[in-house]
């Protein structure tokens, strides 16, 4: 086996990582798969010369897919004199690709801001990309200004549905979930081109067409309630930048032309709760000794509707009567759900399931 | 900052990428400065240096020979605990960030924004181009749209720079109304809900108040008492209660992950089309809320005592609507 540095057959996973890197950096017109496994260390230690190298062809698999999640540009080159060939495709890293652009730099007030910013996601989601780019933002050896203490904003995305949506919307894959649509009472499948996940009004939405109705739609995040699987084989091509705001935008508008008029008793959770960061203004319209009467912005009619219905009394809806209705019904059907019967207080009568 | 989660061969290839352009650019640093600076512990600089020293590309002979390694003053470095890198290879400069990683940046920066302190729209809208440029595709479609700036935080963050009392109503998760005075600590927020955590002089122990339950929130003139060393904060936001009631209900299968947060528990009838699963509850007054806020999706099956419950709060709500017929029906 050819080594000047004698070292334990046992290379570590980030030396190799950190080697193919290096290698594929260093060279110009790159290296084909084979020149990577019987040189570079990490491979060449385990590579069979004329041998059966199917394991450690997969392990360069994960390695290019590993690394280029981490954002660095590992391209291919089909040879020109050989196109479509398999064998002698190269792999390279360009250089003006990988480094970030000269011209970039941040002071140290930016630096303290993209600290806080990368603490915001602390936990979960995003927490090791966040890391990750902290990281290489610290090798410009600026010094950051210090964040402020006793201040600790977060996004912990609570909805397993996240991890995947993102993921897929980064490779362009077609998902499928079962969606409990608000206002509904069963779950249906959707099958859709994920082009944005948002958080809006306090709620983590997807935002992408749906395949079967061929139109574009916005998915409540915490009303997926099944995994979210990739549809083999079904891919899209992205749509571009912008479409996160795209996505925001339509929010934004729907929230500003929707306004519900309630009124709520005063003191109550419904009186306290409600006003923060619904209303138009900074103050509720107005109160009288008995109700205090609230203008409500609200991006969804039936979301908006379970919300109030959860208050009970505490709450009555004036306008639009469409929301009136909607909060009404759900509350007859609480009731009747919960009354039982004089003859049979068994739960099965009221819900029509018979095991 | 601590040393975070166990960290994966992504985490160390990125320290590795990143360490060797800063020392490029530090011709003599101690091991000391170098993981301040990167917050990480001295023995993983130690490591990733040692292991920095005997990398390489194969070069022209494809033996990985001297020359084609990084090499370092090996006596600074095993004597003084120094680094100064005297052979580099193939890379000067740090990489870009991943779509992902510019998108987690450019959404911290996006939930930031709103918050009084950093109003900058200007600096930030800059900041996040840049962000943008540094990725090496484009970033992740995640967008976030600010948190409210309601003015209670604001209030809740000044008090808590200057070192002061508040003072505010505090509607409990049971409904009843308290007045509090708080020596506030951190203000911290989960999504669009904010919280404080403070010393509570009536209750005389550490506790965390939601923001929206606030009502008459003021800052006092009175110094906040120094915190005493047994006064530690608890990391988690909520801690379940032995006073906790058990709660059997009915739902279909798939509705099942819309209560997470109660920890539903037990599988009876699992093919049926409706599941029974118990919640832990802290008291009706919240019960209520859930269900009714799930109508025609969860139904209260046991105790008798949780439903008449549920059907009196829903009854109630429904009542209001016989009494005051509205003006624009048809509208």
């Amino acid at each position: 086996m050819p080594s000047t540095i004698e070292k334990n057959s046992r290379v570590s996973v980030e030396e190799r990582l950190f080697s193919l890197v290096l290698a594929l950096i260093a060279t110009e017109i790159g290296l084909t798969k084979a020149d990577i496994l019987s040189t570079v260390q990490g491979y060449r230690q385990r590579y069979l010369p004329g041998g059966d190298n199917a394991s450690l062809e997969r392990q360069f698999e994960r390695d290019k897919d590993d690394i280029r999640e981490l954002g660095i540009p590992l391209e291919v080159v089909e040879p020109p004199d050989d196109p479509g060939s398999n064998h002698h495709l190269r792999y390279r890293i360009p250089k003006g690709l990988y480094e970030l652009p000269a011209d970039v730099t941040f002071s140290p007030d930016e630096l303290m801001l993209l600290k806080l910013a990368a603490t915001v996601w602390r936990e979960g989601s995003l927490s090791a990309e966040s890391r990750r780019a902290m990281t290489k933002l610290h090798a410009l050896g600026i010094d950051s200004n210090d964040p402020v203490l006793g201040y600790s904003p977060s996004l912990r995305v609570r909805e397993a549905a996240f991890e995947p949506l993102s993921k897929a919307m980064d490779r362009g894959q077609v998902v499928a979930f079962l969606y409990l649509k608000p206002g509904e009472a069963a779950a249906r499948r959707r099958q859709v081109e994920p082009r944005a996940v948002v958080l809006h009004d306090g709620r983590w939405h997807l935002f992408g067409t749906d395949q079967e109705a061929a139109a574009t739609r916005t998915y409540l995040l915490s009303r997926i309630v099944g995994p979210v699987v990739s549809v083999p084989g079904a891919s899209f091509e992205a749509h571009g930048e912008g479409q996160g705001q795209e996505a925001l935008r339509e929010l934004e508008a729907l929230w500003t032309a929707n306004i519900a008029v309630i009124s709520a008793r005063p003191g109550s959770d419904a009186a306290v709760r409600l006003p923060q960061g619904r209303t138009p203004g900074e103050m509720p319209t107005h109160q009288d000794a008995s109700a205090l009467h609230l203008n409500l912005h609200y991006t969804d009619l039936n979301v908006l509707a379970d919300e109030l219905a959860g208050y009970g009394p505490e709450v009555l809806v004036h306008s639009p009567a469409s929301l009136r209705a909607a909060v009404r019904s759900r509350l007859i059907s609480v009731r009747d759900a919960h009354t039982d019967s004089d003859r049979d207080p068994h739960p099965d009568a009221m819900t029509g399931a018979d095991t | 900052m601590n040393g975070g989660p166990a960290l994966g061969a992504s985490d160390r290839l990125t320290f590795l990428l990143a360490l060797v352009p800063f020392l490029m650019d530090h011709d003599r640093i101690s091991v000391t400065e170098v993981s301040e600076h990167f917050g990480v512990s001295p023995d993983r600089v130690r490591d990733a240096v040692n292991l920095i020293a005997v990398s390489g590309i194969p070069g022209e002979t494809r033996q990985y020979l001297h020359g084609d390694l990084f090499d370092i003053h090996w006596d600074e470095f095993e004597t003084n605990d120094l680094i100064v890198l005297t052979h580099l290879v193939a890379i000067d400069d740090s990489p870009r960030f991943s779509a992902r990683e510019a998108a987690a940046l450019i959404a911290g920066l996006q939930y930031l924004s709103s918050l009084p302190e950093n109003a900058d729209v200007d600096a930030i809208a800059s900041l996040m181009a840049k962000l943008t440029r540094s990725a090496s595709a484009a970033p992740s479609q995640v967008a976030v749209s600010g948190t409210d700036a309601r003015s209670s935080i604001a209030v809740v963050q000044a008090a808590v720079r200057d070192g002061v009392q508040i003072e505010f109503d505090y509607l409990n998760a049971r409904g009843e109304h308290e007045s509090r005075l708080v020596d506030p600590w951190r203000i911290q927020s989960v999504d669009r809900d904010w919280y404080l955590r403070g010393w509570c002089h009536l209750r005389a122990a550490a506790r965390t108040f939601r923001l929206d339950r606030m009502s008459g929130l003021h800052a006092t003139d009175v110094p906040t008492s120094p915190r005493s060393a047994d006064a530690a904060l608890p990391e988690t936001l909520f801690e379940g209660s032995a006073s906790d009631l058990d709660v059997t209900v009915e739902l279909p299968p798939s509705a099942v992950p819309l209560l997470a947060d109660y920890a539903p528990h037990g599988a009876a009838g699992a093919q049926a089309d409706r599941v029974r699963r118990t919640l832990r509850v802290a008291h009706y007054h919240g019960l209520k809320r859930l269900v009714t806020g799930l109508a025609g999706v969860v139904e209260v099956v046991d105790p008798a005592e949780a439903r008449a419950v549920v059907r009196e709060w829903a009854a109630a709500g429904a009542a209001r609507y016989d009494e005051a017929e509205p003006t624009d029906v048809g509208d």
